[in-house]
């Protein structure tokens, strides 16, 4: 049994190089890159655009998983400083830990490119070789409020159901606490009474950015809430989807029944409900650009460059950020998306 | 003619010879007894009958042909069974389940996957009714039965796979009178059926009301064969004890004086177990407690100790009257208790000898920071190897590599850190071979020495006469008579460790 | 048998005493449902008993499969992502062909079984190499299930991650499939129907035949199971395999009622499995547990969770009253069996 087992892990070590598909030297710049957690839809777009972005250079990006434990990514930011990459991409588990990593790259003199999860201020500052790249996650909130204002606008006769000129919603979080699912909800709802809209908030609940959870939950809301409900907030696409199935239950988008019901994402269902008509609108955080943008500043600096707007092909604000801006998403301009 | 015979059987484990050329014949349609003291190698020759244990010698022949038993199955299939002490019954299922286990009838042929309930509840009905055993229903819950109809059902179960041979393992050990004559009636109405049953039993008064022959064994020999018609319990006693004694013992120079522990009227909540117990220990006192396995000395200790509950009763320690209700408190009223499962109860088998000499006393070693203090644990646990002489390659060790023997005095000499006064011994020596058996009994004749009491829980006659002052003998849950070891004999013993039974 | 049992039964005591041990996790949830209509009297309605009830039949047929494995004194914990696995799996082929982000982009229109049974034979064979692992090296069900857990998500996320999708949620399934689990016949939801149905057959086969028997009889005492000529490795394969199928079957479904898949379909689904079966009576020590327990035990906890939305209570809340749902339930269950001695 003990001879079996060792033979097998010979085995293994033999073949990894086979698993190490395109991981293989290219005797390159090597450049390493931690993701927050790889189950998370939006993240592994960023990632694939970042390979994408890879693949058209000599570069070599090692991307590992940082299982959403901070302490993990700052094992794997050990490891890469000490197989001596050139440059590192973090998106950090938690933003506020970001200090530490970026003691230890000034240390080993490896510039970082955070992205997606903006480091605090002060951080940011600690060194020269430090870039941020990433969507300013409030602007999330605040398209999704407004295409729910535009609507309520346009359609305020219909919309507003029992005349009181008050607009009722309920509101689908992610997961409490993630910055993303707070400012999203803040954000939404402050954009509505920018417009000078009053509102309500019949219920609210997380539905962990899960599509299932979303669906049930909705279904609670309908049954204490009922006919009361005038728009759906949702924190992303997954929970948006999963609610319009508890309304279509409920027996919404037919008959002339609608419901106004907003996501943030613009994944491909969404994308589909958009287009039957079931979704009114959700917002697109541009994957492919966070990813592209934070492969080119990497590419540069790990070859000693100073990035510039002309070298990666995006605007540098403050000398250190790259903000790629949300879109708003809605029946009109989807087909661009898809 | 005899339905079973085994011949010459021989079975060594490390360290001794649990069966010695022993010889066991059995007629059909008979109940033959099987008698020794514990560690005559009654069980162990039970074990090789029924597949559990491989033998080193012998044969037997099963039906008057010679057959090789090596599984459970095999000896099923054969058509011996056995009935445990600890029932192999699935306490959450019904008694028809149990019964046919393994061999459920099925619905439209023995490939369906279908199970007949009809026909197993009919079968387990029939097979119920013909063994007088109505008050029980197929359907009925295992759980919810009483130990005895639980053991009817493993009696129905042997039945059912047409058993020549069923042995049963002490099988009235936890029932009351009534129930007893109800396994007689059971028992007769197999041997009607031609039905050899192996029975074994301390019971004298039960052996010769129900059995036919009777074997005696006596530490892994066989002593021999007799009709029980022709003996009485004053020759099975005879028969079982009857070795002679050399100088297995050190010497003692005993001089007890001062009551150390007093305990009065000691009672179980649990009507089965004891009842009504006193007994007085000295300071250089060694007490024995006899009796027969089921004699509650076991639990009755345990009580004193605080591990067990009693409903009434009274505890003294050097005549101030105190309460002792776990272990906690146990230890500091200056008591030690050495249990007698040493694996299941005593070692920690994966731990070194050290941790497992220091467990009981650890909170002394805490020095002023709250922190174990490391030089002082190890120099206690050095002295503890050389004062008891534990034989083992280092204090760090693990326990599980030592031998029993030394296993024990490691036990010991965890006690003895905690200074205890009173020290209660539950069979020390069992399982041990004969060397370390002396060193144990030094052990405790030096601590008698320097004025501690010593209780010694024993099974094996020879040691309580040789090692005690007196012998507290227990019968059935109560003191049959306290005995002064100089004057008294095995015969004695043994009437008084049967007083109450049966 | 200890004096207290013995006053009680003198008393006549015991039955009541009994009956409200036994049955404290209906006493909860009656006292749940009568809280709740107080704070809000419209959880007393046909909308919510088909909502929960629809809610509970995924779950419910996910819990069946998991009891398989506790009643050997097991968890499978890799039960959630097998969950994933299978609504990947057969979302993939299911997509209407009209869709654009379509995971086969050539595929044609296949009949909805082959997915279906494609789905729910990897689902049993992971099971049933699960069974064997731990029947013949003796690994525990905790650690086997735990390598599993790992193994079978990073199988789907590799499979979620080809290309042309690279991970976006699978979406635009056929109606034929999403009837399954949204559609009804009359008044009946066809999800419910599905959770009946698997209820009685997981019924038939744990009370009627021999395999059913023998499951519980190698989680009540394997010992004795052993002694009594039980193929105990058959009986481990096999009940690994029926716990794998199960959980598949759930799997599809919750892709069939949602709408959709990801990777991450089923993550925790193992825990929450593992509560319901517990909270329905089945012993984590093997060989107890009935079928209605573990339906009664999911809709215990489904209703909970909707319950504690439709009255809005704050999600960390939610989380702290679910916790002391299960120990409660748990510490009354074991007093059934734990006695003084």
């Amino acid at each position: 049994m003990r001879k079996l087992s060792i033979v097998l892990c010979l085995a293994l070590v033999i073949a990894a190089p086979v698993f190490a598909q395109g991981q293989a030297e290219k005797g390159a710049i090597e450049i390493g890159s931690a993701i927050y957690k790889f189950d998370d839809t939006f993240m592994t777009g960023v990632k694939n655009a970042i390979v994408a972005a890879a693949a058209e250079t000599e570069a070599k990006v090692d991307v590992v998983d940082s299982m959403n434990i901070q302490a993990t990514q700052n094992e794997k930011v050990d490891l890469f400083i000490t197989k001596g990459v050139k440059a590192m991409q973090i998106n950090p588990v938690d933003r506020t830990a970001a200090g530490v990593i970026i003691d230890k790259a000034k240390k080993a003199n490896i510039p970082v490119v955070f992205f997606n999860r903006e480091p605090l201020a002060e951080d940011m500052a600690k060194w020269d070789k430090i870039y941020y790249v990433g969507a300013r996650a409030e602007e999330s909130g605040t398209m999704s409020g407004q295409i729910i204002a535009d609507y309520w606008k346009a359609n305020k006769a219909t919309m507003d159901k029992n005349n009181d000129g008050v607009l009722q919603y309920v509101m689908l979080k992610g997961e409490p606490g993630h910055q993303d699912a707070e400012l999203r909800t803040e954000y939404s709802i402050k954009n509505l009474k920018d417009n000078g809209i009053k509102v309500e908030k019949l219920a609210e609940d997380t539905g962990m950015w899960d599509r299932v959870k979303g669906q049930e939950k909705m279904a609670a809301f309908i049954a204490s809430q009922g006919d009361k409900i005038e728009a759906v907030f949702a924190n992303n696409d997954d929970m948006a989807l999963g609610a319009i199935e508890a309304l279509k239950a409920a027996g919404y988008f037919r008959d002339g029944k609608f419901m106004p019901v907003v996501g943030v994402d613009a994944t491909a269902p969404a994308l589909q409900a958009l287009e039957e008509g079931t979704l009114l609108g959700t917002v697109l955080n541009d994957a492919v650009n966070q990813g592209r943008a934070t492969f080119m500043l990497s590419y540069d600096l790990a070859r000693g460059i100073t990035p510039t707007d002309a070298s990666i092909g995006y605007t540098i604000t403050d000398g250190k950020y790259v903000w790629v801006p949300y879109q708003k998403v809605t029946k009109e301009n989807y087909k661009q998306f898809k | 003619m005899y339905i079973l015979e085994m011949n010459h059987v021989s079975k060594s484990f490390p360290g001794v010879k649990a069966l010695d050329d022993v010889t066991l014949k059995v007629r059909p349609g008979t109940v033959h007894a099987l008698m020794g003291e514990n560690g005559a190698g009654k069980s162990t020759l039970m074990k090789c009958l029924f597949g559990l244990y491989s033998m080193d010698e012998g044969d037997i022949s099963f039906n008057e042909q010679p057959v090789k038993i090596e599984s459970v199955k095999e000896a099923l299939h054969l058509g011996i069974s056995m009935i445990h002490q600890e029932l192999h019954l699935i306490p959450h299922r019904s008694v028809m389940e149990n019964i046919w286990l393994g061999r459920f009838p099925r619905k439209g042929g023995p490939k369906s996957p279908f199970v007949d309930h009809e026909t197993m509840y009919d079968k387990t009905a029939e097979l119920l009714k013909e063994l007088n055993l109505t008050s029980i229903k197929p359907t009925d819950l295992l759980k919810t039965l009483s130990v005895s109809k639980a053991q009817s059902v493993e009696i129905a179960k042997a039945v059912s796979y047409d058993s020549k041979i069923i042995i049963m393992d002490e099988p009235s050990s936890s029932l009351t009178e009534n129930e007893v004559d109800h396994l007689f009636t059971i028992i007769r109405s197999l041997k009607a059926r031609g039905v050899a049953i192996i029975y074994i039993s301390h019971k004298m008064e039960e052996i010769l009301k129900i059995s036919d022959e009777v074997t005696i064994m006596r530490d892994g020999h066989y002593v021999g064969t007799w009709p029980a018609s022709e003996l009485t319990t004053a020759m099975i006693i005879k028969r079982m004890v009857g070795r002679d004694l050399t100088h297995r013992f050190p010497l003692r120079n005993s001089n007890p004086d001062g009551e150390l522990l007093r305990i009065e009227n000691y009672t179980s909540p649990n009507p089965r177990s004891f009842k009504d117990v006193s007994l007085t220990l000295h300071k250089g006192e060694i007490l024995g407690i006899g009796g027969l396995v089921g004699a509650q000395r076991t639990e009755v200790m345990e009580a004193v100790f605080g591990l067990r509950l009693h409903s009434e009763g009274k505890l003294f320690i050097k005549g101030e009257e105190k309460t002792c209700n776990n272990a906690y408190e146990g230890k500091r009223l200056g008591m030690a208790l050495l249990t007698e499962e040493r694996r299941a109860t005593g070692i920690f088998p994966v731990l070194s000898v050290q941790d497992n000499l220091l467990i009981a006393n650890i909170s002394s070693y805490k020095d002023k920071n709250r922190l174990l203090n490391y030089a002082k644990m190890a120099a206690d646990a050095k002295k503890s190897i050389k004062d008891l002489d534990i034989k083992t390659p280092s204090a760090k060790t693990l326990i599980k590599s030592l031998s029993g023997g030394n296993q024990q005095k490691v036990l010991i000499a965890r006690w003895l850190l905690t200074t205890p006064d009173i020290l209660i011994l539950d069979e020390p020596t069992r399982g041990i071979d004969v060397g370390a058996k002396y060193e144990i009994y030094v052990i405790m004749s030096e601590l008698a020495a320097q004025g501690k009491g010593v209780i010694m829980i024993s099974s094996e006659m020879p040691e309580l006469i040789g090692m005690t002052d007196r012998i507290v003998v227990m019968s059935e849950g109560r003191v049959a008579g306290t005995v002064d070891s100089k004057t008294t004999n095995q015969e004695e013993i043994m009437e008084l460790a049967t007083k109450y039974v049966g | 048998m200890s004096t207290n049992t013995l006053a009680n039964m003198v008393l006549g005591k015991r039955t009541v005493k009994q009956f409200v041990m036994d049955k404290a996790i209906f006493l909860v949830l009656l006292l749940l449902v009568i809280v709740i209509a107080i704070i809000n009297p419209r959880i007393l309605s046909i909308r919510v008993v088909r909502d929960v009830l629809m809610m509970s039949s995924t779950k419910i047929i996910m819990a069946l499969g998991m009891m398989f494995v506790i009643l050997t004194g097991g968890v499978d914990l890799g039960g959630g992502r097998l969950v994933g696995m299978a609504a990947v799996v057969s979302a993939s082929f299911l997509q209407t062909p009209d869709y654009v982000r379509r995971f086969y982009p050539e595929l044609g229109q296949i009949p909805i079984l082959i997915p279906i049974l494609l789905a729910v034979f990897v689902g049993t064979l992971f099971g049933m190499i699960n069974g064997m692992i731990v029947a013949k090296f003796k690994v525990p069900a905790f650690i086997a299930t735990l390598s599993s857990m790992l193994i079978i998500y990073g199988v789907t996320s590799i499979y979620f991650n080809m290309a042309p999708n690279n991970s976006q949620p699978i979406g635009g399934l056929r109606a034929d499939f999403t009837y399954l689990g949204s559609g009804s016949i009359g008044f009946m939801p066809v999800i419910i129907i599905f959770a009946a149905v698997v209820s009685v057959i997981v019924w038939i086969v744990l009370n009627k035949t021999v395999f059913g028997k023998n499951v519980y009889a190698v989680g009540g005492n394997p010992e004795a199971a052993a002694v009594s000529g039980i193929n105990i490795t058959k009986t481990l394969v096999g009940l690994f395999g029926v716990c794998g199928f199960l959980i598949s079957l759930s799997g599809v479904l919750e892709a069939a009622r949602t709408g959709g898949a990801t990777n991450n379909y089923g993550n925790g689904y193992e825990l929450d499995a593992i509560a319901s079966c517990v909270v329905g009576g089945v012993s984590t020590t093997g060989g107890v547990g009935t079928v209605s327990g573990v339906i009664a035990g999911v809709i215990i906890f489904s209703f909970i969770n909707y319950g504690l939305t439709f009255i809005g209570i704050n999600p960390y809340w939610q989380n702290i009253i679910k916790g002391l749902i299960i120990v409660s339930a748990v510490a009354f269950d074991i007093r059934k069996y734990v006695q003084k001695k």
